[in-house]
């Protein structure tokens, strides 16, 4: 899996590319937490290069919204292939995390 | 009566004493009588002695008679004691009073000794025969309740153990099996049982234990047992049903005896030989729509005498061929005339049902009977055991991919690339192939974080077997028993505060796919998975 990371305005967007998986979580959590401890509020998770995610990509989702949410910051993901709507609907992230189908429009909500 | 001898105690209440006296008179030296001149005093006496019976006057200063009965009456202690009331009142709204409380009799004086004495021996008798009743009636009701549990207990051990989870091998497409049975309330007795001898050989066993209850059930496990047992080394039916049978009546001082089936069949070939020691015929469904029955006889029931050596035939089972075995349950169901459902009945089902799946036949086998014997107790288990040769899995295209996988989280890349390819190869939708790649990330997971202790040099097998746009998943690892379906999944509808990091995995993957099934083998855990590939699941 490959992670590259953007900058716009205040936000950092993380595009996944590949799998978030069992054995790519780890390396995705590491990155994400990096940007955390350095500082950074305000995430967006671009999936739009994201073939799947398996509940251990999950998992490194909501930790992150969990680590946000005290210190008033916020986690918005945005471009969800069918199957990983799916995935969202049947885990209820749907509902508890912030979706948007385009970059402009989750960078338009922080 | 048991107690004749005993003298009864007469407690005799009237403020007169010459009255006492009068009924002291007639009433000694036949009973014991005791006197008392007050209300206060009848009742003290009444609780402390316990009189047989309660002669009351009912004008008495203070306390009158009427008082004196409805506080005997409202005494747990002294409510079963008779009273006749014994009064100068005549009119019969006194009497109607008297009986209101719950007297047992009232007259009026002057007593007519011999009267007296027959209506104290009339209600001393009555209230006797009411004591016994009732003791024997607790007595009924304790051993009936005793009876009950321990037919309870035995139908428990009974029914924990059949095999009860169908599809019973999910992951084998060669044959398709099916059973159930239905307890009676009372007498039962009935088992069944399959398992593997070799990997391509399945044993079928139906039988009946006579008697019931905890002892029948025991019986029925040993049975079971020594058979399983026996067949772990010996693939011949007779061989198998002789030497049980010998063990079993070598040592058997409640006399019990079973009505055993037992069968094998060669998967691969199709050959089927079979014992049947006194049990009921099954029979054969031929795929072409004949029925066979199986009506050979090989030895008598087991259990009963020691040194029998039962035969065994042999049979060839086609593609499509299904065998019934059953108990007596099913031919001799009853209907409300008394009359037996009977072979015919059931051979005349047999030739018109249409669905010959085993789960199907054998609930049209059990709705027929139902049917028939409607408003009749059921009186003896039904069993029925449906087992059918599938269709030759050469005729149907079939593609396969079967892998070996370490325990090691990196080997789930591996079989997912691996699949890919598969499934590329054979047009299957990104879609179906993401499904599949995070049902098997979840549940590669699972098994290689937590079947073994120490999995060096243990495997997980993953199989793909790809026909009809269907695709069937199946792993299978030597862990220990480990059902992931068991588990409750965690509540979506949390806020993410609330929520909990884990347990999402399951969920995905019972969601993710058509069908789901978690089979534990003698020492694997098999977890077959479903989709189907041509129509996307919503």
């Amino acid at each position: 899996m490959d992670i590259t990371v953007k900058e716009s305005g205040d936000v950092k967007i993380v595009v996944f590319e590949g799998n978030l998986d069992t054995n790519t979580a780890p390396a995705a959590e590491d990155e994400i937490n990096g940007l955390i401890d350095g500082g950074t509020l305000k995430l967006l998770v671009n999936f739009e290069k994201l073939d799947y995610i398996s509940s251990a990509g999950l998992r490194v989702l909501l930790a992150t919204a969990k680590k946000l949410k005290p210190s008033s910051g916020d986690l918005k993901i945005c471009c969800l292939n069918a199957t990983v709507q799916e995935v969202f609907d049947i885990s209820g992230f749907a509902s508890i995390l912030s979706v948007s189908s385009t970059e402009e429009e989750a960078l338009g909500s922080f | 009566m048991s107690d004749t001898d005993k003298k009864f105690t007469i407690l005799a209440v009237d403020d007169t004493p010459e009255n006492l006296d009068v009924v002291k008179g007639i009433l000694t030296p036949e009973f014991i009588v005791k006197a008392a001149t007050s209300g206060a005093m009848a009742l003290k006496i009444a609780e402390k002695q316990a009189p047989d019976l309660i002669l009351l006057d009912i004008m008495m200063p203070e306390m009158d008679g009427y008082e004196v009965c409805r506080r005997l009456k409202a005494d747990e202690q002294t409510r079963d004691i008779p009273v006749i009331f014994l009064t100068a009142m005549d009119q019969t709204t006194d009497e109607a009073q008297g009986f209101g409380l719950g007297a047992a009799d009232y007259m009026t004086k002057p007593v007519n000794p011999p009267i007296l004495q027959a209506r104290v021996r009339t209600h001393l008798a009555l209230k006797q025969s009411m004591d016994e009743l009732q003791s024997a009636y607790s007595i009924i009701k304790r051993h009936k309740e005793r009876m009950e549990q321990e037919l309870n207990v035995g139908r428990d051990i009974q029914m924990s153990m059949l095999p009860l989870e169908f599809p019973a091998f999910p992951d084998r497409k060669e044959f398709d099996i099916h059973a159930l049975l239905k307890p009676a309330r009372e007498v039962g007795g009935d088992f069944y049982d399959f398992f593997f001898i070799s990997e391509n050989e399945i044993c079928l066993i139906v039988g009946d234990v006579s008697g019931k209850g905890v002892p029948a059930a025991l019986f029925m496990a040993v049975t079971k047992t020594m058979i399983k047992t026996r067949a772990a080394d010996d693939h011949s039916p007779a061989s198998i049903v002789t030497r049980v049978n010998d063990e079993l009546s070598a040592d058997n001082p409640a006399s019990m005896f079973v009505t055993l089936f037992l069968g094998i069949v060669n998967l691969q070939t199709g050959g089927f030989r079979y014992t049947n020691a006194g049990h009921n015929p099954p029979y054969i469904l031929r795929s072409g729509g004949n029925l066979q029955c199986l009506d050979q006889r090989h030895g008598p029931i087991i259990a009963a005498v020691e040194g029998v050596a039962f035969k065994e035939t042999a049979a060839e089972l086609g593609r499509g061929d299904t065998v019934l075995i059953f108990t007596d349950g099913v031919t001799e169901a009853m209907d409300t005339g008394q009359q037996l459902y009977s072979e015919s009945r059931l051979e005349d089902l047999l030739g018109r049902v249409q669905d010959r799946q085993p789960d199907q036949l054998t609930n049209s086998v059990i709705l027929g009977v139902e049917e028939f014997a409607t408003g009749a107790e059921q009186a003896d288990d039904i069993t029925i055991l449906a087992f059918c040769l599938d269709q030759d899995p050469e005729h149907i295209e079939h593609d396969r991919l079967d892998l070996i996988a370490k325990f090691d989280l990196a080997e789930i890349d591996r079989v997912n690339d691996a699949f890919n390819q598969f499934a590329e190869s054979h047009s299957i939708s990104a879609s179906i192939k993401q499904k599949v790649n995070i049902a098997l990330d979840d549940l590669l997971n699972n098994v290689i974080s937590y079947a073994h202790e120490n999995s060096q040099g243990h495997e997980i097998e993953i199989g793909f077997d790809y026909s009809q746009g269907r695709l069937v998943i199946t792993v299978s690892d030597d862990g220990i028993p480990f059902n992931p379906f068991d588990r409750v999944g965690p509540d979506t509808t949390l806020s993410i505060e609330e929520r909990e990091l884990g347990g999402l995995g399951v969920l995905l993957v019972t969601e993710l796919m058509d069908e789901y099934a978690y089979q534990r083998n003698r020492d694997s855990n098999v977890v077959t998975l479903q989709i189907n590939t041509e129509t996307p699941k919503n």
